[in-house]
């Protein structure tokens, strides 16, 4: 119940100041260039990474990136960054 | 993707192996430890690169669970350097070679000319020498604009030279004039360049000064610039036309009767040179020209294309004492009419195009050789365009 308020009071702050609410509300954010490269920035953790389909966690919910050939390029608490043939990007 | 910066810290290639990998991937995130290149081999294999110094900080990790580690490869300058260490000589022979390599840098080693379609490599490659301008330069030696006016001042068929320094490549670019546009150069005369007889005269524009079968001296006016157009008003013009004539050309050579020659007395030494680039390491003392006959050979070491400015000369001096001997006296006459000869080429003979030749020899004044005078008749054209 805390939280919800929290998160309501946040999301307004934002929008009163113009502020990027992925800042405030502590989200994910996922850049995709093209279809061969994803960048999830925010992330809470690694679920599942095979070639075909990487999964994380995020305040949102799970991120699922599916494809071909998929490969980390780069790993850190805050960022992933994927390079393959991507098709389908999901928020579960 | 690696960075320059990574390859500098150093980084390994790390294999991990075993049961719940992202657990352990997450973990070393939160560590704020930056894994690259991740890669899922099979379903409990990865690989994956990290800094060196990050590398350490895995073992409380990999200890709690069940995955193993190794590394698989190491990469970038740390490392580099340990093998340095270790091979102290192919360190020091890596830094010999990276000084040889910028001090040969400071020299021209190749001469490359481009753009010279009537005037010949030979005579080129001839004024280049003379300008002091040869492979092994010292690159700071060279002064492009000098050699540029230089080049354009000895051969005026040259409308363009430049002088370019390309690492250790000089390159000399020229263009050729297309030949004197008599409509560009204005109003002007044809004159004679040599003194001759007329045989031929042929007026295209302007109006004739001789005739066929007349005698020219050089300098005179052949065909004026001056003219009546079809309306009969009086023009001033660029002369044009074809006035061939024959041309004398004399030229004299001489040969002695006698030579000196060298005979060897058997006694002979040798001495050795090493030279790098200007330096030169005598190994052994050298002896005068004047007393000894010289005897050279050299192994230059060179490198594919490259020659390298390292080389080792044998020399070999042999004692000689000179002896007078006798020339027959139509060797000595061959010598001469070819001395003659060479001569009249100097002055732009052709052989073939020489309609009457007349040759004489004479003995020099003190009696010790001979002189041979050619003289030589040639059709050419005599026609010298000169702009008013």
């Amino acid at each position: 119940m805390r939280s919800a308020v929290s998160h309501t009071l946040k999301r307004k702050f934002a929008q009163t100041f113009d502020l990027p609410p992925a800042v405030l509300l502590d989200q994910a954010a996922i850049h995709l260039f093209g279809d061969t490269e994803a960048k999830i920035v925010n992330h809470k953790g690694l679920v599942q990474y095979t070639t075909t389909c990487i999964k994380t966690r995020s305040s949102q919910g799970l991120i699922e990136i599916t494809g071909e050939d998929l490969e980390i390029v780069s790993f850190s608490s805050s960022e992933i960054k994927i390079l393959g043939v991507i098709r389908q990007v999901m928020l579960k | 993707m690696t960075s320059l910066w990574l390859w500098w810290q150093g980084y390994v290639t790390i294999r991990l192996r075993g049961p719940g990998l992202e657990r352990l991937l997450n973990k070393i995130a939160d560590l704020d430890i930056v894994l690259f290149q991740v890669e899922r081999l099979t379903s409990d294999v990865v690989i994956a690169r990290l800094r060196v110094q990050d590398f350490r900080r895995l073992r409380p990790l990999v200890r709690d669970s069940h995955i193993s580690v190794s590394i698989l490869d190491k990469h970038g300058a740390p490392f580099l350097l340990r093998r340095f260490k270790l091979r102290g000589f192919l360190a020091i022979g890596c830094l010999l070679s990276f000084l040889l390599i910028m001090y040969l840098a400071n020299f021209i080693w190749f001469i490359e000319v481009s753009g010279n379609s009537t005037l010949a490599a030979e005579t080129l490659k001839e004024a280049l020498e003379d300008l002091q301008l040869r492979a092994g330069m010292v690159r700071s030696a060279v002064q492009p604009r000098l050699i540029e006016v230089e080049l354009l001042k000895r051969f005026p068929d040259l409308a363009w030279a430049q002088v370019e320094v390309q690492g250790v490549k000089l390159e000399v670019i020229l263009t050729e004039r297309d030949g004197l546009d008599v409509e560009q150069a204005g109003p002007g005369h044809i004159y004679a360049a040599a003194d001759a007889l007329i045989t031929e005269l042929l007026v295209l524009r302007g109006t004739p000064q001789v005739r066929d079968g007349s005698t020219v001296r050089k300098g005179e006016l052949l065909i004026s610039g001056e003219y009546y157009d079809h309306r009969g008003v009086k023009q001033f013009g660029a002369a044009q036309g074809v006035v061939k004539g024959r041309v004398w050309y004399e030229g004299v050579g001489e040969a002695a009767l006698s030579r000196w020659e060298a005979v060897k007395t058997g006694r002979s030494h040798r001495q050795y040179v090493l030279a790098i680039g200007p330096l030169r390491v005598p190994l052994g003392r050298s002896y005068p020209e004047e007393t000894h006959l010289r005897e050279a050979r050299e192994w230059s070491l060179s490198l594919g294309r490259a020659l390298v400015p390292i080389n080792w000369s044998r020399i070999n001096y042999h004692e000689v004492e000179y002896v007078r001997t006798a020339v027959p006296r139509d060797q000595a006459e061959r010598a001469a009419y070819e001395l003659a000869w060479e001569s009249l080429r100097r002055q732009g003979v052709a052989e073939e195009l020489v309609l009457e030749e007349r040759s004489w020899v004479e003995a020099v004044a003190d009696a010790d050789g001979i002189r041979v005078t050619v003289q030589v008749e040639v059709l050419e054209e005599i026609g010298l365009f000169m702009t008013h």
